[in-house]
């Protein structure tokens, strides 16, 4: 503000002469201090009024001056608009004469101990101006800072400060706009108020979510110093998808996401920057609204194994995506460092949807589709097997088909074909969702209520079907004064999952020629004994319920000194059940078996979890310096069971899913695990200017997972960022970049993603009971001095907009050293177990390259056209590993190398003469074997991956996808194939085969391997490089067509109707199957779907 | 801490005072010390106390039974090398690591191969903590003690005398120390039996001769003779071979030939010397479960129809343990030494692991070769009276050896891989399996030593010859 010196034009008052000298000090003072209302006369004596009357202002200040000894001063013109007052008859005090004449709002009045009184008109304009205070929050009550706070059609302005408070002067005929980038803007007429207190709303159609959830504490993105990729509503409401992981693939630098199987309700396999720990958990940590979420597949290997690969079963099926308002991915230490051990490996957090204040809104979605299998493997046809069948005899010299070679025997009708691929696993399964919320809110108390039901069947023969159902309510309230809030939020879920035992896609490569499915009379065909019927596997059922109840609190009260009090509480509890039936209809009736053969397998499994995390929030602005403190402790502990039966015998099988009807009934496990953990956290920020930022986190730690006097552990990280896009020379210089950030970031994080109880040497009750003795067996290898695993991470980035952010560009480079590994360290059998859990001296390196971008290329009412793309470039090293060579890696691990590696026999092609495959004899000593000769490095961790999305708007209709891309090797279908001219189907490929001596060929010649020196050959194929092909691709991921119905005659409603597709096109090289997963069981499912969405 | 309270005083607000009272209640490490979980015991606990050691030990014998290299499930000898010799065809599903085993395609890489190494190590393991706990603790009596010792010795040379019959020269493990054992060298086969029979016969002394149930279910001194005496007989040392038969033989108040074949394999058989108790009352033997079947072609596996070719048709093991299918133009036959393959109300057989007629054929084979033909002959005739045959004629030591190597084909087959040590011992196994396997190599005679192994612990290598 500038400081004016106002020429007094005419003073009415006695001592003229005296005082002329001071009035210009008073008067600039009173223009610099004029906004903060002095008392008027410190003894505020009463003036006498005889009798009622209408005077002007002059009299009024006359009667005082008389009365008292005072002198005013002030500005000959400014009480020109005065009305005349009425003064009644009595007494009345100095200051409230004044007031009632001065209107506060318009004048401020100064006095002196020497009685001299100044009056002047705030801000001595010609026009009625006035201070306006306030203080901009968002929705949930936060102070938010930087907002900009424009008067209308004007460039004067100002941004609100640290605590979201502010103070502009303007007229009551101006308009207050309120603008911050991811926020609606407001505006608001100023008109007689003073005070204007304003909550910003996210916008939901902006394309970057601007305030960041840090965690503990949220940030905006302008000003963070951590490495955050983040996904908001709007690009998660236009996907097909039932998982949040799902809809988080391909769309944030530095997450690579990996679907594991098609059947509904199975899992992913999540790595945020790579692979840090040899064989410690590579999961990141999930938090949901607050609470960690126990991200362990609950399912039993032993139940669930043969269509859940790995039994991994993600516990994130029961969040509803539709539920989740954002997901934040923390990446490098600064935005770790804070979640201490845990966060090494990354922290997804997840923010589900709150009320918002306002018009109750009702909202309906649903959405209908079909999905299928998106490729299929090119496989012989019958005359070609059967062709390949009759060349291997005799390529083996074998004349007589054997007993056993049914399908060419004359056993099997050599004329029959089936695609075995078409009739396990061809076909559609339907997706249907409903959804169903209900928000709304006054200024105080908002609310929102959704529930939502899905079900998907599979592309299986038979009625399976995964339905889930979930209710999700929160309150969000503060109290009049704004100190206290709670918020309160809670969601149940329960699933349903019903599925095969057995993923069909293991039996695919059935002779084309096996028999018919079913006899005459509908039964299942076991020709003789002469096949094992692939539906005998729908028999066996697999099962599972699994209750999800996840509750959240958040209480905050503010204290006086900017001091925030905040207890977070948290309490989950996952109940799982999954059941296995194995009747005796699934074995060839040839057994001899009944029901008193049929099994069962029954898991009870339960988490419990509870977290309460006081903490303590203070703010603190220094002149241009501020600082923000959070304190904070957690305390989290978490209750395994399990409970597993097997039930053998049933009178019927109708009775097999009941465990009393079983004639033995079996406790196969039971158990109860603690995971205690204890925590203190600390975050120091400290801003200079708004243009450079410092971030520091500590974090000590203990948890339950390590020995005594191991248990705690210090973690910490340094985060800093100079905001140069607000420089003056960039200002000046470069005035299209509209937005510049340079950041780094060091720290430490570990991780303790072990088993619990590691460290104690026990027994524990197995099932070899015997003669009448429980079964007390050793538990594990013991080893009490495991420490925590230690995870340095250091990232550098950039960050740019240009052009009013038009384009913006953020390029960052990372580099993690994981050290002190915490391994289960694999050992010979000859020590009785497979692993023991020991600290390793060796380091892995994860170094790579993000790039996020993104472009609003047009930008019109009626035609609108964005681009964003992410791309990752990644490396994965082996960096250290003492004593490799004489250790249980040495010939799993190479140093230099990533760790997802495989170590292949190479290939050199066939030999002409014999027709067999020949390798590369690395040692030399004319034999292939199997350790020395397979050194052959296949990397099979990604190079890079990324994705670009697209999203367009011509007036009410909009289109959007994403193309995802990943460039890797993976294994092909030969990793999992036998000898071709075995009893088994083979990729059309094995039909350039070597046929007579000279023959050049991909295949070496058929064998039914009797031939022995064939028979070994192939199966060193199968593990040579040939096995590993380039598995990149390029997919569309999802797509989306949508129409907003123009519904002008019922404005609070809107409707649109989309169209949606997911996996709908894949580009690839690969010949196995699908690319994205190469395991052999079904891949990730191409959808569509048709949705409507309701909103009154 | 006064401090703190004064200042907490002062701001008088609960919420800082309920946090501050937090930090300070429980910043300490016993919230991290979580009790020990449900359904395990220390270790020290376990050796304090007679039921819960005891425990430790009988699940040896559990883990042995379902899943162990004398289960007579899938796993087990009996079935395994009944495939790799010649009493067992294949017929399940093609490509199964055990159809290899049938093919002789062994590579090492095959995963039931691995599973042949390392359960007789994981019980090895087991034989050793127990060993150590029993060593460390003063609370047991020494009645206990030694019993216990005696079987966890026992269960340790069992288990190294089925390592080194399949795999040649391998590590002696004595001690349960991860870092020693996961550098462990081979010992040459010789010096692997010294320890085994060290073991056993410290076991022996340590056993007492009578069984601690009446069922025959946990091992004894005479269990301990009975695999002596097999050793003996492997290591052609006869003389002692026949000491060991003798011993056991000899006591006729505990073991004696139940001549009714049929009664052989039930539970109460006299002449069982060693046998696994089911897991539950009312199951009977995997065995039995594996091999019978009702329809042909066999679902699973069935036995080589020469060996049925080759017994006498009034060999009355013939008859009573073998089944047969037949369709119109096929029979399959099945060893049916176990009638149940399932439930009954009660169980009715037992696994046998040790039976007295095989210490009948130990000691003709011992006396035979030791001169004594006519003892051979006396203990051959007991066996083949039994099966309802003629005594034998044959009168020169080659010819005996032979009829008594037959003999063992015919009493024995498809029990813990009899056929197959047998043909390995007596250097025969080039002529019987050449002519019908042929995936079969001279150096198939030894198992390879799983691959992952080698490349986990060098010191295991070179790898067995021909892999």
């Amino acid at each position: 503000m500038e400081i004016k010196l106002i020429k007094v034009l005419e003073i009415q008052a006695n001592h003229l002469s005296k005082i002329i000298a001071r009035t210009i000090l008073l008067l600039s003072c009173t223009t610099i201090f004029g906004f903060s209302p002095n008392p008027l006369i410190h003894q505020n004596p009463k003036i006498t009024i005889e009798h009622n009357r209408k005077v002007t202002i002059y009299e009024v200040l006359e009667i005082i001056g008389k009365q008292t000894e005072c002198t005013f001063i002030y500005q000959s013109n400014i009480f020109k608009d005065l009305p005349k007052i009425e003064l009644k008859k009595g007494t009345i005090e100095v200051n409230e004469l004044l007031k009632q004449c001065l209107p506060p709002a318009d004048y401020s009045i100064n006095t002196t101990k020497d009685n001299y009184i100044t009056i002047t008109r705030r801000i001595s304009n010609a026009f009625q101006q006035g201070n306006i205070k306030g203080v901009v929050t968002d929705s949930l009550g936060m102070g938010m800072a930087g907002v900009n706070i424009v008067i209308k059609n004007t460039s004067k302005g100002t941004q609100s400060n640290m605590d979201g408070e502010y103070n502009i002067i303007a007229h009551p005929s101006d308009t207050l706009v309120f603008t911050y980038m991811g926020y609606k803007s407001q505006e608001i007429a100023v008109r007689n108020s003073v005070m204007i207190d304003v909550v910003m709303h996210a916008d939901a159609t902006a394309l970057d979510q601007v305030i960041i959830n840090a965690g503990y504490y949220k940030v905006s993105d302008k000003e963070r110093t951590g490495s955050i990729s983040t996904i908001s509503a709007t690009e998660i409401e236009k996907q097909s998808v039932s998982n949040p992981l799902a809809a988080m693939q391909g769309r944030m630098s530095g997450v690579n996401i990996i679907e594991s199987s098609g059947v509904p309700g199975s899992g992913f396999d999540v790595q945020i920057r790579g692979r840090n720990s040899i064989n410690a958990g590579n999961n990141p940590l999930y938090i949901i609204d607050g609470v960690p979420y126990d991200s362990r597949s609950l399912s039993n290997m032993s139940i669930s194994f043969g269509v859940i690969p790995l039994a991994n079963i993600s516990p994130l099926n029961a969040i509803n995506p539709s539920n989740i308002e954002s997901i934040e991915v923390l990446k490098d230490a600064d935005a770790t460092a804070i979640y201490g051990a845990r966060g090494a490996n990354g922290v997804v957090l997840i923010t589900t949807k709150r009320g918002k204040e306002g018009k109750t809104k009702v909202t309906v979605n649903s959405s209908t589709g079909f999905a299928s299998i998106s490729r299929k493997m090119d496989l012989l046809n019958t005359k070609e097997y059967l062709q390949m069948r009759q060349e291997a005899f005799a390529n083996d010299g074998i004349n007589e088909y054997p007993q056993t070679a049914y399908d060419i025997n004359g056993t099997w009708d050599p004329n029959r074909y089936t695609d075995w691929q078409e009739v396990l696993i061809g076909g559609t399964a339907n997706k249907q969702n409903i959804q169903t919320s209900i928000s709304g809110g006054s200024e105080y108390t908002q609310f929102l209520i959704s529930g939502n039901y899905q079900k998907e069947t599979t592309v299986f023969p038979g009625d399976f079907s995964y339905n889930r159902f979930n209710v999700n309510t929160n309150v969000n309230h503060k109290s009049n004064d704004n100190k206290f809030k709670i918020f309160f939020n809670t969601g149940y879920a329960i699933e349903k999952n019903n599925l095969p035992k057995a993923d069909l896609s293991k039996s695919i490569r059935l002779s084309p020629n096996a028999p018919e499915l079913y006899d005459e009379e509908g039964q299942l065909n076991w020709e003789n004994s002469t096949w094992t019927n692939p539906l005998a596997q729908l028999e066996e059922k697999y099962k599972n319920i699994t209750h999800t109840l996840l509750s959240n609190a958040v209480l905050s009260y503010n204290l006086p000194f900017k001091i925030e009090t905040k207890m977070n509480l948290g309490y989950g509890i996952t109940r799982f059940e999954e059941l296995y039936t194995s009747p005796h209809t699934v074995y060839d009736p040839a057994y001899g078996y009944d029901s008193s053969s049929s099994s069962m397998y029954k898991q009870n499994n339960e988490i419990e979890h509870y977290i309460i995390e006081p903490q303590l929030n203070w703010k603190k602005s220094l002149g241009s310096l501020n600082l923000q403190l959070l304190l904070g402790t957690t305390f989290q502990r978490n209750n395994t069971s399990r409970l597993g039966f097997m039930g053998q015998g049933f009178p019927s099988n109708y009775f097999i899913e009941n465990l009393q009807s079983a004639s033995t009934i079996f406790v196969r496990n039971e158990e109860e695990t603690i995971y205690s953990y204890q925590s203190y956290f600390s975050r120091v920020n400290l801003s200079l200017n708004n243009k450079i930022f410092l971030n520091l986190t500590g974090r000590k730690e203990g948890s339950s997972r390590f020995g005594p006097g191991n248990k705690y552990g210090n973690f910490g990280a340094i985060g800093a960022a100079w905001l140069f896009g607000d420089e003056s020379f960039i200002k000046k210089n470069m005035p299209w970049i509209s937005f510049g950030k340079l950041r780094g970031s060091f720290g430490i994080t570990g991780n303790d993603q072990i088993g619990d109880y590691q460290y104690l040497q026990t027994y524990r009750v197995g099932e070899n009971t015997y003669n009448g003795n429980i079964g007390l067996e050793t538990t594990r290898l013991y080893n009490p001095n495991f420490k925590w695993e230690v995870n340095k991470k250091s990232e550098a980035a950039i960050e740019l907009g240009f052009w009013n952010n038009r384009l913006s560009l953020s390029a960052a480079y990372y580099r993690n050293r994981s050290s002190n590994q915490l391994i289960s360290y694999a050992l010979p059998a000859t020590t009785g177990f497979s692993s023991i859990l020991a600290n390793l001296d060796a380091v892995v390196e994860n170094k790579g390259s993000e790039i996020e971008l993104e472009a609003k290329i047009i930008k019109s009412e009626n035609f609108s056209w964005s681009i964003s793309g992410n791309f990752t470039a990644s490396k994965n090293k082996l960096v250290e590993f003492p004593g490799l060579e004489g250790s249980t890696y040495a010939n799993r691990f190479v140093i230099g190398q990533p760790l997802q590696i495989a170590k292949l026999y190479k290939l050199k092609g066939i030999d002409p003469e014999t027709g067999l495959f020949t390798f590369e004899d690395y040692n030399g000593d004319g034999e292939i074997t199997s350790v020395e000769d397979r050194q052959y490095i296949a990397d099979l961790t990604p190079k890079f991956y990324g994705g670009i999305s697209n999203s367009l708007k011509y007036k009410n209709w909009g289109l959007d996808f994403l193309f995802q891309f990943v460039k890797k090797d993976g294994y092909n279908q030969f990793s999992y194939s036998s000898l071709p001219g075995t009893m088994q189907n083979q990729p059309n490929s094995v039909l350039d085969r070597w046929q007579e001596q000279g023959d050049n060929a991909f295949m070496q010649q058929f064998s039914t391997g009797a031939n022995f020196q064939a028979f070994l050959a192939y199966s060193q194929f199968g593990q040579s490089n040939a096995t590993v092909s380039d598995a990149s691709f390029v997919r569309l991921k999802s797509l989306e067509l949508s129409y907003s119905l123009p519904l002008k005659q019922f404005p609070n409603t809107s409707c649109r109707i989309s169209l949606r597709g997911h996996n709908l096109l894949t580009f690839t090289k690969f010949e196995g199957g699908d690319p994205e997963q190469t395991t052999g069981y079904i891949p990730s499912l191409r959808s569509m779907s048709l949705n409507l969405q309701l909103q009154i | 801490m006064k401090a703190n309270i004064d200042y907490i005083r002062k701001i008088k607000n609960p919420f800082l005072l309920m946090m501050t009272l937090f930090l300070c209640l429980c910043s300490c490490e016993d919230l991290l010390e979580p009790e020990t979980p449900l359904g395990q015991i220390e270790q020290a606990y376990v050796f304090s106390d007679e039921n819960t050691a005891t425990a430790a030990v009988t699940s040896m014998y559990g883990k042995l039974r379902d899943q162990g290299f004398i289960s007579g499930g899938p796993s087990g000898s009996g079935y395994i090398f009944g495939l790799y010799a010649d009493e067992i065809d294949y017929y399940w599903l093609p490509g199964f690591p055990v159809e290899a085993v049938y093919l002789h395609q062994i590579l090492p890489s095959n995963s039931t191969i691995q599973g042949v190494w390392e359960l007789p190590y994981s019980v090895i393991y087991s034989a050793n903590a127990i060993l150590e706990g029993l060593e460390s603790t003063n609370e047991l009596s020494n009645e206990i003690k030694n019993q216990l010792r005696g079987e966890a010795l026992f269960v340790r040379g069992l288990s190294h005398f089925y390592l080194v019959n399949i795999f040649g020269d391998v590590p002696y493990v004595t001690t349960s120390d991860y870092t020693e054992n996961s550098t462990v060298s081979r010992l040459s086969i010789n010096e692997v039996y010294d320890n085994i029979v060290a073991d056993l016969l410290e076991s022996k002394s340590l056993l007492g001769n009578n069984f601690l149930s009446a069922e025959r279910v946990r091992p004894n001194s005479y269990v301990v003779s009975a695999l002596l005496a097999r050793i003996y007989l492997y290591r052609e040392n006869w003389s002692k071979a026949e000491i060991e038969s003798s011993n056991i033989i000899n006591n006729s108040s505990l073991f004696s030939l139940e001549s009714d074949l049929n009664k052989v394999f039930l539970k109460e058989s006299t002449s069982t010397i060693w046998q696994f108790k089911p897991q539950f009352e009312g199951e009977n033997t995997s065995d039995g479960e594996i091999y019978i079947f009702s329809d042909g072609p066999p679902p699973f596996s069935a036995l080589n129809p020469d060996l049925v070719q080759e017994m006498d048709d009034n060999d009355l093991r013939k008859l009573n343990w073998i089944g047969r299918v037949s369709t119109d133009t096929e029979t399959w036959y099945f060893p049916f030494k176990y009638k149940e393959n399932y439930f009954t109300s009660t169980s009715v057989e037992y696994s046998k692991v040790f039976r007295l007629a095989e210490q009948y054929l130990i000691r003709a084979e011992a006396r035979a070769m030791l001169g004594d033909i006519t003892g051979a002959k006396q203990d051959i005739n007991i066996i083949r009276n039994r099966a309802g045959l003629q005594n034998t004629q044959t009168e020169s030591i080659d010819e005996l050896k032979n009829e008594i190597i037959k003999e063992r084909r015919f009493e024995l087959f498809t029990e813990h891989g009899h056929r197959w040590f047998d043909i390995r011992r007596t250097g025969k196994a080039n002529e019987v399996l050449g002519p019908i396997k042929s995936g079969w190599k001279n150096t198939n005679i030894l198992l390879p030593i799983p691959e992952s192994e080698l490349i986990m612990n060098p010191n295991l290598k070179p790898q067995n010859p021909g892999y």
